[in-house]
């Protein structure tokens, strides 16, 4: 197991902050629409402090991402792309980091200005970022909201980007951050030899 | 405000059942509530975060030559800062505000620490009495030329035993069990007692 990125594919430490963040977006989302059907009550208090925890921890592991991203090589985007595609990638990832950090954090500030300090898992309390305002709440509770409607459209962008390079370009872009195949490059040398070993 | 709490402090004095032997004993000088220069305040965990709030109206009468501490609260009157979490609490589930508009604290003896008094007494909250033990500093300060009992501590009640919690809330799981009070009271003597 390779645990850094190479110029051609990504680490497994890479891989894995992908898709565990791929993951609790996943979770995040459900339990922030919970949240906000939900009556007031225990289980909407639930749900919305679980959804504040995976938050801070989305956050914290946006941070270690970008951290090991400027720490390796970042692997190159293929070279058959047309620049408004080029342009298209770039934008959603740099979107996607963008959001990483925005949506988590304007909901820690959301619920400082509301006057509910976050938890992390009941284990520790975080400080607030702001003092009480219910101005800031309400707008707060718009910019999280019109945040959260971004990512859906910029990872719509994303997973149609990762699938048209994968089903129809037929090349490695998503196969690169998958964990046991080797990019088509390297598996054509080891092929040679040892068909099973690279895939 | 200032002038409404007073009023209603005062009303809640007359319901103050302390019986009028406080006078008895010679340096016997009953305290009586400043109320602008108090607070009673409490704290509990939501969702492993701390949260704050307070009584805004309250009285209190304390008599130490006599063994004495009577404290009655509006349970209208608590305010944690947020009206959504304010109609929760107020609410049938927790304080039942409408049902139980007052609690009162009347202590059976006063036993004498280094800087105080534990207070051993009967706490009526929400319809329940349970005896508790509110430990407290006293002293008395002179301020302004006028001698003021200054009464702070605080103490840790369990709010299931007052039946604070009902139905799904009866869950500690993200509200806890453990409330603390905090009080800080700046008393005055009692006049024409």
């Amino acid at each position: 197991m390779i645990f850094r990125n190479t110029p051609v594919r990504w680490g497994a430490v890479s891989q894995l902050l992908h898709w565990l963040i791929v993951a609790l977006i996943a979770v995040q989302v459900t339990l922030g629409l919970i949240g906000l059907e939900l009556p007031l009550g225990m289980e909407k208090l639930a749900a919305l402090a679980r959804h504040k925890s995976i938050g801070i921890t989305i956050l914290a592991l946006a941070a270690i991402r970008l951290l090991w991203r400027w720490m390796n090589p970042t692997p190159a985007l293929p070279g058959n792309l047309l620049p408004i595609e080029r342009f298209l990638a770039r934008f959603t990832h740099a979107g996607l980091y963008v959001l990483l950090f925005a949506l988590p954090l304007t909901g820690w500030i959301m619920s400082s200005a509301r006057g509910f300090p976050v938890s992390w898992f009941n284990l520790m309390q975080l400080p607030n970022l702001v003092s009480k305002s219910g101005t800031l709440y309400h707008a707060m509770i718009e910019v999280h909201a019109t945040l959260a409607i971004a990512l859906g459209l910029i990872l719509a962008l994303h997973i149609a980007g990762a699938l048209k390079h994968h089903f129809v370009l037929k090349d490695d872009t998503l196969r690169r951050m998958l964990p046991g195949c080797a990019p088509a490059a390297d598996r054509s040398v080891a092929a040679a030899d040892s068909p099973r070993k690279s895939c | 405000m200032p002038a409404f709490r007073a009023a209603s402090a005062l009303t809640l004095l007359t319901a103050v059942s302390v019986p009028a032997s406080a006078h008895a004993g010679g340096r016997a000088i009953p305290y009586t509530l400043l109320h602008a220069h108090s607070s009673l305040t409490y704290t509990f965990t939501q969702a492993g975060a701390a949260n704050h709030g307070r009584f805004n109206t309250f009285a209190v009468r304390f008599d130490p030559a006599a063994g004495r501490l009577a404290v009655v609260v509006d349970m209208r009157s608590f305010d944690t800062g947020d009206s959504q979490r304010n109609r929760i609490l107020g609410g049938k589930d927790f304080f039942d505000v409408a049902q139980y508009p007052q609690a009162r604290f009347t202590a059976r003896r006063l036993i004498r620490t280094a800087h105080g008094y534990r207070a051993v007494g009967a706490l009526t909250l929400r319809g329940i009495t349970r005896t508790v033990v509110i430990p407290f500093t006293w002293r008395t300060a002179d301020i302004d030329g006028r001698e003021v009992g200054l009464l702070t501590g605080r103490t840790t009640i369990r709010r299931l035993a007052f039946g604070i919690g009902q139905g799904q809330w009866h869950s500690t799981e993200w509200v806890g069990n453990a409330v603390t009070l905090r009080y800080a009271l700046e008393l005055l003597p009692a006049r024409g007692r």
